[in-house]
């Protein structure tokens, strides 16, 4: 500031703003993005929990939540996705270290048990389905099909996710895309663990209570 | 690609990943879901307190995987991080609790039969 007063300024050589490059920290500004962007993927969930909240309890003489909801395949379901969370950060641990294989083989740990949770659901709506009880059937079964399907299309996407990364990282390497790349799944990843916590609480054990 | 430029594996979110807060992290969040099952399976508690306690458990488990799984904190890589986190907090209360709130004085205004 002082070392300007004084001087004449001319308007076309007129500074407004710090122009200077300062080396712009492309990873960081990525997943700061990507994790602006889980906050409103996590709004969209809070939404769907508030319709569970005033639904959840219209049965139209339908099935009620405690005759359908087992709250002990929810538990197995529980620790398949905090496993597969754990074997992600593995790999990220691997990442770390630069290890190739490392981050590769953990990757694959942390597929395995996602796709075991993806299956236990498919196997679980598949069950409901037969026996007649659908998304139509009532209020809650609406609000109920919706909330945990979301939750395991997140889970597809994720297992998607991993295996484009994992074709990605035996082409390119750890370059600086392939990274941020990791560091945005992993956020994503450990993010659908969070999400379930509060679909094992708020709709399996509240269910059969 | 310059000679002068860091390895991305360098990078303080890459450098920050560790092992023993994930397995810390994957422990305590699997110990506090199976308490949360076993309250409910025992049925100890009347109905309304067992929900009050699994959902405090809940809140526990989200928090304590934001802290060592999202590494939430106030360094100078997540400071951002944390508080777009905290600052969604207002916003999960407005949404969650104002539409539950609507809807229940809808119900008790309206009296629909078969809603109770």
């Amino acid at each position: 500031m002082s070392s300007n007063t004084g001087e004449s300024i001319a308007p076309d050589a007129t500074v407004l703003w710090d122009t200077g490059h300062h080396g712009h920290d492309m990873i960081s500004t990525r997943t700061f993005g990507f994790w602006l962007y889980m906050l409103s993927d996590a709004m969209i969930f809070a939404a769907l929990f508030t319709a569970y909240a005033v639904l959840g309890h219209n049965y139209a003489g339908g099935p009620t939540a405690a005759q359908i909801l087992r709250p002990g395949d929810a538990l197995a379901e529980t620790m398949l996705v905090f496993t597969s969370v754990l074997a992600f950060g593995f790999s990220m641990s691997a990442l770390k270290r630069g290890h190739r294989a490392g981050v590769l083989n953990w990757i694959a740990v942390a597929f395995v048990l996602g796709a075991a949770f993806v299956g236990m659901e498919v196997h679980e709506f598949a069950n409901l389905a037969s026996r007649g009880i659908v998304p139509e059937r009532s209020g809650f079964l609406s609000a109920y099909y919706t909330i945990v399907l979301t939750h395991g299309l997140h889970m597809v996407f994720g297992l998607l996710w991993m295996a484009v990364m994992a074709v990605q990282v035996l082409r390119e390497g750890f370059t600086d895309d392939i990274v941020y790349r990791l560091l945005n799944l992993r956020i994503f990843w450990h993010f659908q663990a969070i999400i379930w916590v509060c679909v094992f609480t708020f709709i399996y054990l509240q269910g059969s209570l | 690609m310059s000679h002068d430029r860091p390895s991305p594996l360098d990078h303080p979110e890459v450098q920050m990943a560790s092992s023993s807060r994930y397995v810390v992290g994957f422990l305590v969040s699997a110990a506090l879901m199976a308490l949360s099952f076993f309250i409910v399976r025992q049925r100890g508690l009347p109905a309304l307190d067992a929900q009050v306690v699994i959902a405090v458990i809940a809140m526990a488990a989200v928090l304590i995987q934001s802290y060592l799984l999202f590494h939430l904190n106030f360094s100078e890589t997540q400071r951002w991080h944390t508080a777009a986190f905290v600052l969604t907090i207002p916003l999960f209360i407005l949404l969650v609790g104002l539409s539950m709130w609507m809807f229940h004085a809808l119900a008790a205004r309206t009296m629909i039969p078969g809603m109770h």
